[in-house]
């Protein structure tokens, strides 16, 4: 993209500035931050006038830069939107003040209709009659009626509208759910407004073509936010397109769209159709890192929108994010602790960062996060959840599910409360209740490898281990790189008697192992992958050669537990320039290996090689008493052999 | 800002020193860091071997961090070169995140011993202390760590930001802290660079500044004991919450929203000792309606007993009658012993004190007689080991004995019991026994003996006793001082008492009577009727008077009306206030009063003959009950009629054989006339002698100078006493005699001596 020319710059503004304005006027109130915070990231926006000039009688003579020619208005939505001004601004007000059904109800008739209804009967020139005639409401039909007074309205206001219905709906839908895994939790409810909402939509948008009416895209929106609700996730893509198409910069639109996005397929296949603007490469972006493609490219991406929003703490984060997914802890850390320092009032993904901390085992500083996560605001998911996070790197799980909990009554859609949960529940041996909320995370969001994965561990304490597999095998199809994936895959496997496929998931283990090994540090992606690169996981080729030597196979077994003994060494020095520092050293699992060995050649009669093993294993003190009762027996074997020989 | 439940800074900071002396402290220091650790954590017990201040620190539950200075400064550590201070400081420094709190906390299981679950393997019992789980400290280590786990993630983040200000000022305390402290309250932050000025330090700890003006961080469980020991206070001296208490008390509540039941219950005794009956009852039904809330039925007795003592109190006999009744019931019904047993002896204490009032609100009596009641009290207070009761009980036995004129030894045998009751069951009831004995020997005649007992009292015990007892002590030593003519110490003692105490407004008024009642008396002898007029109209008696001071009242207004010559008046009061004393059963001393009132005012209007009979009675039951002092008084009424009779010889040997006691009770108002009634049967005598023979002559002149001598005796008590009146009687006597003699000069002398001490008294009396 590189950077923008100044005309380009001012463009960006204005657009954004408009979808500040448009999204804050439609109550879309996140997509608004959002907008407004990269609007607040441009590069250029500080020299344009330092914030301790505003006062100055300076400021009067450069006003700001009207949106207006930029971004065409409608002249008939306008004039709609002109004559209900007031009813607008009192329905605002009333969502503002969280009384959704009375919101609604300033533009739309108390009675929705029930189901999809298909009265094709107005065409344009009916609606504008009804327009002048709404007061009179003397139309035979009840259906008929509620149609003549949605197609009377703006778009804006039918928007409001509708998105009132729909939160409450969703809001009545979370009380009547109660208690957080209680018996009316999960599917049972629905947003019991969804189907008149779509029935209006349907209707509305079956008479776009005639009614000689621009689309605006916000109906699109809510139609694809109301479709991906019921399920119907196909046409809610579809819808998204179009609304982005119409209108590019509403976040929400973008964010559900990749939400519905469940492979990186899915997105290269809708890639070509989407609008070719700024807007649809950070969604690019976004999505590739939902996605766990934490590959060069994706970094180069997020390099060149970060050149044009350099200061932009979303885009920040999605870098955090990518080091995160491979695994690059520190990097991670480090940008979450700037992001914190530079907004310290900033509580959206924190989350994120108290699991970076919480693997990197940083107690005292995810006590810090959870402070001031706190301090900031208690009843925020994501304070809860980095609290959560704390309490149980304290081991105190009661007290960390108690968290998650809150977190999720906050906001039962909050993905990364309903895996954390899960955790816990594993860790206090509530098995159902894990797997509750392993699948309620799935459900939510099906990429969440860790709850596939967490689902796939908690069947292998039920001892379910074919059942298991399926879920290691969605785990390990996002995470193609991530060999713990594989090597759960490989240990099912392995227990239900598979072991070809079983050595093959290790194999990809490895594969991926070296992969994510070499691509620590600068180099990236000019590590070797391959057998023997680098240092290969010891435990991941012990198993391996298990596996083999259920099959039968001694030579190949006999040769990875090589493999797990020359790990212990590392490669060659000079292979990689002495960036590596050595092999793993002595470990249980090689010396394990080793015994394992020791009595292979004992079984062969390569006594004086077994001899060696072994005696290697007394030094390492390791196995002891059984690599001293090999000796023994080796010796007299020996012994025996000369007094036969 | 909500209050924490139990955990605060200076229970962390106690922590931290039971680690340190866990990790085995120079053992110099042992007792002292045990006991300073003890002394916060372990409420005290109310007892009166100890006396209350060996450990002041105590009242203090929010110590500042100063006091552990002040305990670990002296001693050295087992580190050469650093006291206990410096090691103490570490450690507290050393806490340096939220984390390091969080992990104080989760290592106290490590101080305590491992129990069999645990694996007893573990031989790491190298030098370190292992403290039991039942031990005070283990209690206290294991219910700090509970209380950490139950606390709510910001709950704790308070706990750390109070933890940080309470620890802030030693930052500077030694070199070696300062070190340590210069990297910042938190490790985290100091690590990110961040300084006090950062936005993100701010958010983090900004907080911190505002909440100092806050300054006091205690817990609900600190204020519990507070209020706890405010109530203890209360209940057992009967005093009010001082101001400066008071307010502190509303500060801490104020803020934290917190209302604990107690404080409903202090506020309700602090309303009940102002007199303040509105608010009184609201704050009691208050109390209970809370105290329903979180407990069972039980409390409901002890509401109405408190209901049924507070109506009384305020002279609302017939719903205290009510409310104490169903306190029985109910205290039978719900098996309350302890509650029952109170409440009866309760009822039978009113009955006793108030018994027109108690009689006019309808109680019939609940246990029979009176004797049978005590009998009953004393089988249950034994039964159920209730001593305090049975203490109580025995005194009341003791009483009673006296107030009915029984034999005097039967009564001290009782008050002997429950002497030895007190001091073997340690029940601070020590108060209400001195009084009693004190008045003991007032009836009995040996008043330096009562004095010595009331002051034994006052010096003695009172920090355990209730401040109506002190009371009631103090007054009677001014009454004591009043007999031998002391009224202004009389009256100072009365003013030196606490002033606090008039906050109270039982004990205001109760210092307000015996105040009047002291200066009545002096203003009737000074014949300073201004004064009588203006004090009677301020001293009327009212239901809820102590039935003593009510008698006393009214016998002074009766002394006052014969004093005025109003002897119609008199007569008729005397009939009134006898006639009800025999209603309502009363304290034969009364009743023996009332008839030497009648015999005296016979003899002040000049025909003692008539009140002979009366007299006789009252020298014959006062003797048979041994009211010495009454007695005395009735035989120098019974003499004034043998000299009105002419039987001067037999008056003579009546009075000369109880003046010597009477002197030795060192009531001048009871001797003056003695004297006077001496002088007069020596006159008589002389009278009688034959001055024809030289030798009657002689005798005449010598029984004349002996009557001289009584009379210069008589008047110098009246002098004493100030009965100005009485005095300038004397004066004319002696006079006379004077002029009996033939020596005019002399009489004119005297007759002077009388005008100019008549004229001094006036005068006096016009100035004040």
């Amino acid at each position: 993209m590189g950077t923008l020319s100044a005309s380009e710059e001012a463009q960006i503004k204005a657009y954004l500035q408009d979808a500040v304005l448009s999204c804050t006027e439609r109550c879309l109130y996140q997509s608004a931050k959002w907008a407004a915070e990269l609007l607040n990231s441009l590069s250029t926006y500080d020299d344009s006038g330092s914030d301790t000039e505003v006062d100055s009688p300076m400021s009067d003579a450069r006003p700001p830069p009207t949106p207006t020619p930029l971004v065409p208005k409608d002249p008939t939505e306008q004039r709609l939107e002109a004559r209900e001004a007031h009813k607008f601004l009192l329905a605002k007000t009333y969502f503002d003040c969280r009384e959704y059904d009375r919101c609604a109800a300033v533009f739309l008739p108390s009675a929705l209709p029930e189901g999809a209804l298909h009265t094709s009967s107005s065409p344009a020139t009916k609606s504008r009659q009804s327009v002048k005639g709404k007061a009179k409401a003397g139309t035979p039909s009840k259906v008929k009626s509620v149609m003549d007074v949605v197609h009377g309205l703006s778009q804006k206001a039918l928007f409001l509208a509708l998105y009132a219905k729909y939160l409450a709906g969703e809001k009545r839908k979370d009380e009547e759910s109660e208690m957080i895994l209680g018996p009316q939790d999960g599917g049972v409810m629905m947003n019991k407004e969804l189907t008149g909402i779509s029935a209006i939509l349907e209707e509305w948008f079956d008479n776009l073509p005639t009614s000689g009416r621009q689309a605006q895209g916000w109906l699109e929106y809510l139609y694809g936010v109301v479709l991906a609700k019921g399920k119907n996730e196909k046409d809610a893509i579809e819808f998204f397109i179009q609304s982005v198409h119409y209108y590019a910069y509403n976040w929400g639109a973008w964010q559900e769209l990749s939400s519905l996005l469940g492979t990186v397929e899915e997105l290269t296949a809708i890639a070509s159709r989407l609008p070719q603007n700024l807007m649809s490469f950070i969604f690019h972006v976004h999505a590739s890192q939902e996605l766990y493609q934490a590959n060069e490219q994706a970094h180069t991406s997020l390099s060149q929108i970060l050149s044009i929003f350099p200061t932009s703490t979303f885009l920040k984060t999605q870098r955090a994010l990518l080091y995160y997914h491979t695994k690059d802890f520190d990097e991670a850390e480090q940008i979450f602790s700037d992001l914190l320092k530079t907004d310290p009032h900033r509580i959206d993904s924190l989350d994120n960062y108290s699991n970076i901390l919480y693997v990197m085992d940083q107690k005292p500083k995810l006590a810090f996060l959870a402070q001031l996560a706190t301090a900031t605001d208690k009843f925020r998911p994501e304070t809860c959840c980095v609290v959560g996070n704390y309490y149980s790197a304290k081991s105190e799980h009661e007290k960390a599910v108690m968290y998650f909990r809150r977190a999720l009554t906050l906001d039962r859609n909050f993905l990364s409360a309903w895996t954390l949960m899960g955790h816990e529940f594993v860790e206090m041996k509530n098995t159902h209740a894990a797997i509750e909320s392993y699948r309620r995370a799935v459900d939510v969001n099906r990429k969440d490898y860790r709850a596939w994965y967490g689902l796939g561990q908690t069947y292998e304490v039920l001892e379910m281990h074919s059942y298991a597999l399926f879920y290691h095998q969605r785990a390990a199809a996002l995470r193609p790189y991530d060999p713990k994936m594989w090597m759960a895959v490989g240990l099912c496997f392995g227990k239900v008697g598979k072991y070809a496929n079983g050595i093959r998931a290790y194999k990809r283990a490895l594969v991926a192992g070296s992969y994510y090994d070499a691509g620590v540090g600068s180099s990236f992606g000019s590590g070797e992958t391959g057998l023997g690169g680098g240092i290969l996981d010891p435990d991941v080729l012990y198993q391996i050669a298990l596996l083999y030597e259920r099959l039968n196979d001694m030579p190949e077994c006999a040769a990875y537990m090589e493999l797990v003994l020359a790990q212990e060494e590392g490669p060659e020095i000079d292979e990689f320039g002495g960036e590596v520092v050595g092999g793993v050293g002595v470990t249980p699992t090689t010396s394990k290996a080793r015994l394992w060995l020791a009595r292979w050649e004992y079984m062969r009669g390569m006594f004086q090689k077994a001899m060696e093993l072994a005696n290697e294993l007394c030094q390492d003190g390791v196995e002891v008493e059984d690599a001293k009762a090999l000796v023994r027996d080796i010796r007299a074997r020996i012994e025996r052999e000369r007094g036969g020989g | 800002m909500t209050m924490s439940r139990y955990l605060t800074p200076q229970k962390i900071s106690l922590l931290v020193l039971v680690n340190l002396y866990c990790d085995s402290a120079p053992s110099t220091a042992t007792i002292p860091i045990l006991s300073f650790i003890l002394s916060h954590i372990i409420p005290p017990t109310p007892s009166n071997a100890r006396a209350r201040h060996s450990h002041p620190e105590y009242q203090d539950v929010s110590f500042s961090i100063r006091a552990f200075e002040d305990v670990l400064q002296g001693h050295a550590s087992n580190m050469p070169g650093r006291t206990l201070l410096d090691v103490f400081l570490k450690q507290m420094w050393e806490i340096n995140s939220f984390d390091a709190l969080h992990n104080l906390f989760s290592n106290l299981g490590d101080l305590l011993v491992r129990t069999r679950e645990d694996g007893e393997g573990e031989a790491a019992a190298t030098d370190r202390i292992f403290l039991s789980r039942t031990s005070p400290l283990g209690a206290f280590v294991r219910r700090a760590r509970l209380e950490f786990m139950r606390l709510q993630f910001h709950d704790a983040m308070k706990l750390w930001g109070a933890f940080i200000n309470y620890r802030a000022p030693t930052a500077q305390w030694t070199k070696r802290v300062a070190v340590q402290a210069s990297s910042g309250i938190d490790i985290v932050a100091a690590d990110m660079g961040l300084g006090p000025e950062d936005d993100l330090f701010q958010v983090a700890y900004g907080h911190l500044d505002d909440e100092d003006a806050n300054g006091e961080a205690i817990s609900i469980d600190d204020f519990d004991r507070l209020l706890e020991f405010q109530l203890d206070q209360l209940q057992r001296l009967g005093c009010r919450v001082p101001d400066d208490m008071r307010e502190q008390l509303h500060n801490m509540l104020g803020p934290s929203g917190v209302v604990l039941r107690q404080s409903h219950l202090v506020k309700f005794f602090d309303a009940w000792k102002a007199g303040d009956y509105t608010s009184a009852f609201d704050n009691l039904h208050r109390y209970y309606d809370y105290a329903m809330q979180s407990r069972e039925k039980i409390h409901y007795q002890y509401a109405l007993l408190h209901m049924a003592i507070l109506q009384a109190d305020f002279g609302n006999f017939g719903e205290a009658i009510a409310a104490i009744n169903e306190t029985i019931a109910t205290a039978r019904e719900n098996q309350d012993m302890t509650c029952l047993n109170f409440s009866l002896s309760w009822l039978n204490h009113m009955s006793k004190a108030y018994p027109k009032q108690m009689k006019g609100a309808g109680y019939m009596g609940m246990l029979g007689s009176e004797r049978d009641g005590l009998t009953f009290l004393k089988a249950k207070a034994k039964e159920t080991k209730m001593y305090n009761l049975l203490s109580a009980t025995l005194l009341n036995e003791a009483k009673l004995c006296m107030a009915t004129g029984e034999s005097i030894p039967r009564a001290l045998e009782y008050m002997y019991q429950a002497s030895h009751l007190n001091v073997r069951e340690n029940i601070s009831n020590y108060g209400g026994q001195m009084l009693l004995q004190s008045t003991l020997y007032s009836r009995l005649g040996i008043m330096h003996l009562s004095s010595v007992y009331c002051e034994l009292l006052l010096h003695c015990y009172k920090d355990s006793s209730p401040v109506d007892e002190q009371i009631r002590a103090i007054c009677r030593c001014a009454f004591a001082a009043t007999q031998s003519g002391r009224y202004t110490d009389a009256l100072s003692l009365l003013e030196k008492i606490d002033s606090s105490s008039h906050r109270t407004l039982k004990f205001h008024q109760y210092i307000f009577h015996c105040t009047g009642l002291i200066k009545l008396r002096r203003a009737i002898r000074r014949t300073d009727w201004v004064a009588c007029d203006h004090l009677l109209s301020s001293l009327k008696p009212d239901s809820s008077t102590d039935p003593e001071l009510t008698f006393l009242l009214s016998s002074a207004r009766i002394d006052y009306l014969i004093a005025r010559g109003r002897y119609p008046d008199a007569f008729n009061s005397i009939e009134d206030l006898s006639l009800s004393l025999k209603e309502e059963g009363a304290d034969v001393l009364q009743r023996i009063s009332m008839l030497i009132a009648k015999a005296k005012l016979s003899a002040v209007v000049g025909k003692p003959e008539r009140g002979f009979s009366v007299a006789l009675r009252a020298a014959s039951v006062a003797f048979k009950t041994r009211l010495m002092p009454l007695l005395w008084t009735a035989v120098g009424l019974l003499s004034n009629i043998l000299n009105s009779i002419g039987e001067f010889g037999a008056a003579g040997r009546l009075l000369d054989a109880v003046i010597p006691q009477t002197i030795e009770h060192t009531d001048f108002s009871l001797t003056a006339p003695l004297y006077a009634y001496l002088g007069d049967s020596y006159m008589g005598l002389a009278g009688l002698e034959d001055v024809s023979t030289s030798n009657g002559a002689r005798e005449r002149a010598k029984k004349v100078s002996m009557a001289e001598v009584y009379i210069d005796r008589a008047r110098e008590c009246y002098r004493r006493i100030e009965d100005v009146e009485m005095e300038c009687e004397h004066l004319m006597k002696k006079a006379i005699l004077a002029k009996l003699r033939g020596d005019e000069m002399l009489a004119e002398e005297w007759s002077q001596n009388h005008n100019r001490r008549w004229d001094e008294c006036k005068e006096r009396i016009g100035e004040e």
